[in-house]
Parts: structure tokens; C-alpha cells; sequence
């Protein structure tokens, strides 16, 4: 119980105070006509409502489509693995990655050039950064579909999904329509919270917009962020305006999605009454599955051109493969890496750590309450839930006041609220999945309490604790803005480092630093794999 | 007084008695069995008397062995061993390893490992030890569950419906083990059942559970 409190105080303490850090200097009644009329801003608005809301909708979409096609299907485990480095990469990471694909030098131009599109020069179109958005739009698919797809897949634990869409089928539904009708709304509530995370991400967001975003206006976090970080001061009351706007439009959003909800609901159920079955629905499933395996390319892809960006010192411009690839990048980046490499994978480690040690003893003092868990597991992803720029200027002003900015307890406290949530839910969901009887048997054998904890407990929770610590340790890496505020912009890691070359515009540093961030979460998840199969591997009773 | 003493237990679920009070006395040696239908309460009373009872349940009475009462001491010092009807051989462990979890601290390594051995033969598992209990039978897990609690030398044993997910002809070998090596060790045996066969070849005496006079509807 006092784990579970000292939980929710790490997790929830620098957000309130954080935000409300950033209303006061938002009070000021001069600065909201300046927000006004700041050119542009209207279309930067528009630009955050649109991407944020439509890549969410059609990562949920995709996410469930693709459960749909292929539920009680062997492909299905196929897709949950791909999805799990998906995940592991960082946002912005992928983000750069992306842009070195989709760009009109980028991998597919060239791959195409010049025997099929005749370019000898990249052609002069806005792949990336296009006034629509497109590019961010995909970007954010790319990474928010595995996320909402092992979400929905966790979700399906509680759910006889297979039961219920054979029923539907014989009963002379298609896949797709059967699962939209029996599955899909039994999955909603229990889906509500990642997607609003997904949405807050998809508006809020900087570490996608930076690299895929468009810039002329560019969306509205990447104006705040620019308000921010501007040398005069002075702008500061107007970006913490700006962030109030950003937490308003994104609760309105949030709003509209569960009236959305709701509609959808009232129809489905009009609907399930109809007699509709689309029963041929094999042309929509091979869309949703070609659509799938787009985005597992374009990831695969995204990563390889970070790599081949990074040691080519020269790549002229129909050339697939650098000329003379080189480490000379790498030279240069040296310095760079040299520090922000160590200084990554121990605030990783030593917030995965500690985000394990809390939430393996609060897990256990709940492990009989499963209302005060979810309650608990709510609360810690509530910070999810607000935009990331929102709360950490007044998080850094507190920080500058209590002497504590660019310390490693300020950072590593910021970015346990972000690794919280997710070691939480993973440990708290393995911890309840064990028998609770073992403990009592254990205990009856004469165990005491301690060693019925670390000779039964802690063993059956093994390869769970492993692929959490790996998760953990990505979002730790990936974090970009808790960093560059917690740590006042002294604390330099990949994130940082990958933010302000690409920022500067200078791709091949930016692609150094973003290939060694990319790869970091991917190793760890591997390592995590590799030493959960090795564990309990002559124990086929403990589920893998 | 030695065995096993209910003394007016009483068991409620959210303030709703689940059965009259109960007041039995088990003799060492012997076997009493509670009956009643699921969900009359009867793994909850075995919850009770382990200490493991879930907390939406609140308990009245006292719980006696050999005279002293057990409520207060914890689960691990009452030394009450119980068998379920699934057998909750801890899947990451060996078969020797789950026996051994049972056995007393003491002894060198290669005399508990002789003793795990040993017992594993005396029940027709012998060379099992390294075995994982994934790839055992049903029969084979129930007797390696049976020497595991027996290994840990307890002074009375709890049968929650041990025998109900056997298939029959197993069921009645594993049933005369199970009684056989309680009644030779003395130990006052509760068995909790809906099984009328267990009974009879339990041999001792029957407590049918009986439903509360006054059940009031959950909403009043």
C-alpha cells in the first residue's frame, strides 16, 4: 500500500506542479492577443487538430483491422513480434529514419532512380514536411500502430475474442464486419486510455514533427517549442499561453472522441440488427495486411537508412549505396557520442531500475485488489494524457528554483513519469496473472512471506520483469522534451543530440545519433528475449 | 486435547454468512468430511483455517490443533498442509525442487538430496527428480504435490477436493495413498468434498455444510 502511494506521488507530483508552474506565467492577461496574432497560427492549429487526430483514428483502424484479419491465425504472433521493435524505436529516431526514406533523395527515390523515373537529380516534390502533413501523418502511424496493437491484444486476454468472431462467422459474417460487430466493442473500454495517449501524442507532439512535420507554419507544439527555446526570454510567457492552448484543444479533442465513441456505439448496435454481413471482405483484409506490411518495411527501411546515412560521407544522389562508406561521421560524432551514449544508457538503466523496484512492490501489495490496481495503473498514465510541453516549462522553473535543474535526480524523476506507466502496467498485468494459490502453498510448506516471494514469486515473474525493463528502457531512451527540460538543456543525451542536429538541419550528424538511439532500445529488447527464453527453458509450464 | 478443533467457525462474504457455524473435532488419525455443494463455502473454511482467507471475507470462531488455537500465528507456522484439486507444482522448479521446497531446513545437501530421492521411490517416482512437472501425469503430479506437503512434516492435512480432476481408476489409488500415508503418520486429515466417494473411502465421519437460516437478499 505505501509502495502503491510512493508510486502515484513519483508518477503524478512533477506534472501537477509542473502544471501549474506553467499556468501562472499563462495569466497574464497581455499575452493571449500576442498568441493571437501570431501569423499563421490558426493553420498551425488546424495542422496539430488534423495529423493528431487522423493518424490516431487510423492507427486505431489499422490496429484493430489487422487483429481482425488475423485472429486464431498462426501470422498473428508474426505480426505481435514485428510490432515489438516497432514500439522499442524511438520516436524521433524513427522519425529521421522516415525522412531519409521518404524524402525525394531518399531510399525509395533512389531505389527507383534512374532506371525507372528517369531523375538524375532528387525531383522537387515535398515528400517530407509537406504543407498537409502527410508525411507526419505517416510517421505517426508508423509508430502508433504497434503500440495500440499490443494494447488491444492485451486487452484481448479478458475477451473470448476467437469464440465470439467464430460465432459471427458461422452465423455468416465476414472477418472484418464480425469482428467490428462482437469483438471490437467489448475491446473499447479497455482501449480508451492508450488511445487518448495516442491522440494527446498525435497533437502535442515534437519529436515526430521536428523531422516529418511541415515548417512553414509548422504545427502548434513545434511553435511553442520554438517559444521555448528562443534566447529572449521574453517569449515565455507567450509559449506557456501557447501550452494551455495546446491542453485545451487537446481536451476538447478527447471530448469529441468519447462522443465519438458513443455515436459509433449507438450506431454498431442499430447496425448489428440490420442483418449486414459483408461476408466478402477478402479484398479489405488484404488491403489492411498490404497496409501492415508497408509499415513493417517502411520501419525496416527507416532503420537501414539511418545506418547507411551515417557512414556516408558523400552520397550522391541515384547512388542506393554510399560511395566510399566510412566512419568519418562517426569520427566527427565521436565527441558527441562519447558523452550522450554513457549518459543514455545509465539514465536508462537507472530508471528502469528503480521504475522496477516500485512497481514490483506495489504490484505485490496489490496483487488481492484488483480495483485499487487499475485505479493505480490509471493514475500513473494519467501524465500520458497531457501534453509533454504543457507541464515541463513550469516543471523547469521549479526546478531552477529548488536548485535541482540539470541534476540527475530532476532527470531521472522525469523520465520515471514517463517509464512508470508502462513498467506498471506490464508488471501489475503478470503479477495478477499468477495463481494466487502458489503463494498460499508455498507459505503453507513453511515458507515465510520473504522466501515465498523470491522462490515463487519473483521466478514466475521473470521473463515478464525482462521484457518490461527492455520497454522501459526504450521509452527511457526515447524521451526527448523531459530531458531537454528536466536537464535545463546541460544534460545532453542521443535524444537531445538527434533533436537539435536535425533541428539545425544537419541530417547526416542527426542520423549518427538517432541510428545509435534506433539501435539501443533493439539490442536491449533482443537481450530481454534472448535471457526470458534461456530462463525456465526445460520448464514447459511456465508460459512464455 | 489433540487433533484438529473448528469452534463455531463462521465464514461471511461481504457480510452474507455463508453457512451455519461449525464446531467438528478431527482426531489424529482420522479423517472428517465436509460436504456441501460448489459454492457452499467449503475452500473458503480450508482458506480460513491456512490463514489465506481473501479479504471480502470476514471469519468468526477459533481454530484449534492439539489444542492451541491457531488464529494469530502465520500461515507459514501453522504448519497445516493442503492439497488442492489442481495439483500447484510450481512450474519453475524440478520435481525434486518442488519436493525439496517442502523438506525441513537441515541436513547436508547430499542428505536432502537422498531423502527427496527416497521419497520420490516410495511413491513409484524414482529417477524423477530432474524431471520438469510440465511433462508429468496427472497421477504422477498429484503424488509429487502429496510428498511435498508431506515432506514438510505438518501436523494436520487439508484436502480441498483433491482428487476431483483425476480420471476414476487413478483416482482410487491416489485416494488410498493419500489416506494411507496420513493415517500412518497420525495427522488428523479435513477433507472437503461433493464427492460421495470420497467419503466412503475416506472412512470417517461426514459434515454436511448447512446453508444459513436467515439468508437475507443482497440488497435489503
Amino acid at each position: 500500500m505505501k509502495a502503491a502511494l510512493l508510486l502515484a506521488a513519483i508518477g503524478l507530483l512533477p506534472v501537477l506542479a509542473g502544471l501549474a508552474g506553467t499556468i501562472a506565467p499563462a495569466l497574464d492577461p497581455a499575452v493571449w492577443p500576442e498568441l493571437a496574432a501570431t501569423p499563421g497560427l490558426s493553420r498551425s492549429i488546424a495542422l496539430s487538430l488534423g495529423t493528431g487526430l487522423s493518424s490516431a483514428l487510423l492507427s486505431l483502424a489499422l490496429a484493430h483491422g489487422l487483429l481482425a484479419a488475423l485472429a486464431s491465425r498462426p501470422a498473428l504472433g508474426f505480426a505481435r513480434a514485428l510490432a515489438l521493435p516497432l514500439i522499442a524505436m524511438p520516436h524521433l529516431a524513427l522519425a529521421i529514419g522516415v525522412a531519409l526514406v521518404l524524402a525525394p533523395s531518399g531510399l525509395i527515390v533512389r531505389l527507383l532512380s534512374p532506371w525507372l523515373t528517369g531523375f538524375e537529380q532528387p525531383p522537387d516534390w515535398a515528400t517530407i514536411q509537406d504543407p498537409l502533413g502527410l508525411a507526419l501523418v505517416a510517421g505517426l502511424v508508423l509508430k502508433e500502430t504497434p503500440f495500440l496493437l499490443l494494447a488491444l491484444t492485451a486487452a484481448l486476454a479478458q475477451v473470448p475474442a476467437e469464440r465470439l468472431l467464430l460465432q459471427t462467422r458461422t452465423l455468416g459474417y465476414g472477418r472484418l464486419r464480425g469482428w467490428l460487430v462482437a469483438v471490437a466493442p467489448a475491446l473499447q473500454k479497455q482501449i480508451r486510455l492508450p488511445f487518448a495517449a495516442v491522440v494527446v501524442f498525435g497533437i502535442g507532439n515534437v519529436d515526430v514533427a521536428l523531422a516529418l512535420g511541415p515548417t512553414t507554419p509548422p504545427p502548434l507544439a513545434i511553435l511553442i517549442w520554438e517559444w521555448f527555446l528562443d534566447p529572449d526570454l521574453t517569449r515565455a510567457p507567450l509559449a506557456a499561453a501557447g501550452s494551455m492552448l495546446l491542453v485545451a484543444l487537446c481536451t476538447a479533442v478527447l471530448a469529441l472522441c468519447a462522443l465519438g465513441a458513443r455515436a459509433g456505439g449507438v450506431w454498431l448496435r442499430a447496425s448489428a440488427a440490420s442483418g449486414w454481413r459483408a461476408e466478402r471482405d477478402r479484398g479489405a483484409r488484404g488491403a489492411l495486411l498490404g497496409l501492415g506490411g508497408l509499415c513493417a518495411l517502411l520501419g525496416l527501411f527507416a532503420l537501414l537508412a539511418l545506418w547507411l546515412r551515417s557512414i556516408a560521407p558523400a552520397w550522391r544522389f541515384p547512388q542506393v549505396w554510399p560511395m566510399a562508406p566510412g566512419l568519418a561521421a562517426w569520427r566527427e560524432g565521436s565527441a558527441l557520442l562519447g558523452a550522450a551514449l554513457p549518459t543514455t544508457a545509465l539514465l536508462g538503466t537507472v530508471s528502469v531500475l528503480l521504475a522496477l523496484l516500485l512497481c514490483v512492490a506495489a504490484a505485490e501489495s496489490l496483487r488481492a485488489r484488483p480495483r485499487a490496481r487499475a485505479r493505480l495503473a490509471a493514475l500513473l498514465f494519467a501524465p500520458l494524457l497531457v501534453p509533454q510541453l504543457s507541464f515541463l516549462y513550469g516543471l523547469q522553473v521549479l526546478l531552477v528554483r529548488l536548485r535541482l535543474d540539470a541534476s540527475w535526480l530532476a532527470v531521472v524523476w522525469s523520465h520515471l513519469v514517463y517509464v512508470l506507466p508502462y513498467v506498471f502496467g506490464f508488471v501489475a498485468a503478470a503479477r495478477a496473472a499468477i495463481e494466487p494459490r502458489y503463494r498460499d502453498v508455498a507459505l503453507t510448506l513453511g515458507a515465510s512471506p520473504v522466501r515465498a516471494f523470491t522462490a515463487v514469486t519473483l521466478p514466475m515473474l521473470g521473463r515478464p520483469l525482462l521484457l518490461a525493463a527492455a520497454l522501459g528502457f526504450a521509452v527511457s531512451v526515447a524521451l526527448y522534451l523531459p530531458t531537454l527540460f528536466a536537464g535545463a538543456g546541460r544534460f545532453a543525451t542521443l535524444a537531445t543530440e538527434a533533436a537539435a542536429t536535425v533541428a539545425a538541419g544537419n541530417l547526416r550528424a542527426a542520423a549518427v545519433a538517432a541510428a545509435v538511439m534506433a539501435t539501443l532500445p533493439l539490442a536491449a529488447l533482443s537481450a530481454a528475449l534472448v535471457a526470458g527464453n534461456a530462463l525456465h527453458r526445460h520448464r514447459r509450464g511456465m508460459p512464455s | 486435547m489433540s487433533g484438529l478443533e473448528l469452534v463455531a467457525v463462521e465464514l461471511a462474504l461481504h457480510g452474507q454468512p455463508l453457512f451455519e457455524p461449525v464446531t467438528a473435532t478431527v482426531p489424529p488419525g482420522e479423517v472428517l468430511s465436509i460436504t456441501g455443494p460448489s459454492g457452499s463455502g467449503k475452500s473458503s473454511l480450508l482458506a480460513f483455517a491456512c490463514g489465506v482467507l481473501a479479504p471480502e471475507f470476514t471469519a468468526r470462531g477459533d481454530l484449534r490443533l492439539d489444542g492451541r488455537s491457531l488464529l494469530g500465528v502465520p500461515t507459514e507456522r501453522r504448519r497445516l498442509g493442503i492439497l488442492f484439486q489442481d495439483d500447484l507444482l510450481f512450474p519453475h522448479l524440478s520435481v525434486g525442487a518442488n519436493v525439496a521446497f517442502g523438506l525441513r531446513d537441515g541436513g547436508s545437501r547430499a542428505a536432502r538430496r537422498r531423502i527427496v530421492a527416497d521419497a520420490l521411490a516410495s511413491v513409484g517416482l524414482a529417477g524423477f527428480a530432474e524431471r520438469d512437472p510440465a511433462t508429468l501425469s496427472g497421477g504422477e503430479r498429484a503424488r509429487v504435490a502429496l510428498l511435498r506437503v508431506l515432506l514438510a512434516e505438518p501436523r494436520a492435512v487439508l484436502l480441498d477436493e483433491p482428487f476431483g480432476k483425476l480420471d476414476a481408476p487413478l483416482r482410487d489409488a491416489i485416494r488410498r495413498l493419500v489416506f494411507e500415508r496420513c493415517r500412518e503418520r497420525g495427522l488428523p486429515v479435513l477433507l472437503v468434498t461433493h464427492d460421495a466417494a470420497d467419503v466412503a473411502a475416506a472412512g470417517g465421519r461426514e459434515y454436511p455444510l448447512r446453508e444459513p437460516p436467515t439468508a437475507r437478499p443482497a440488497n435489503d
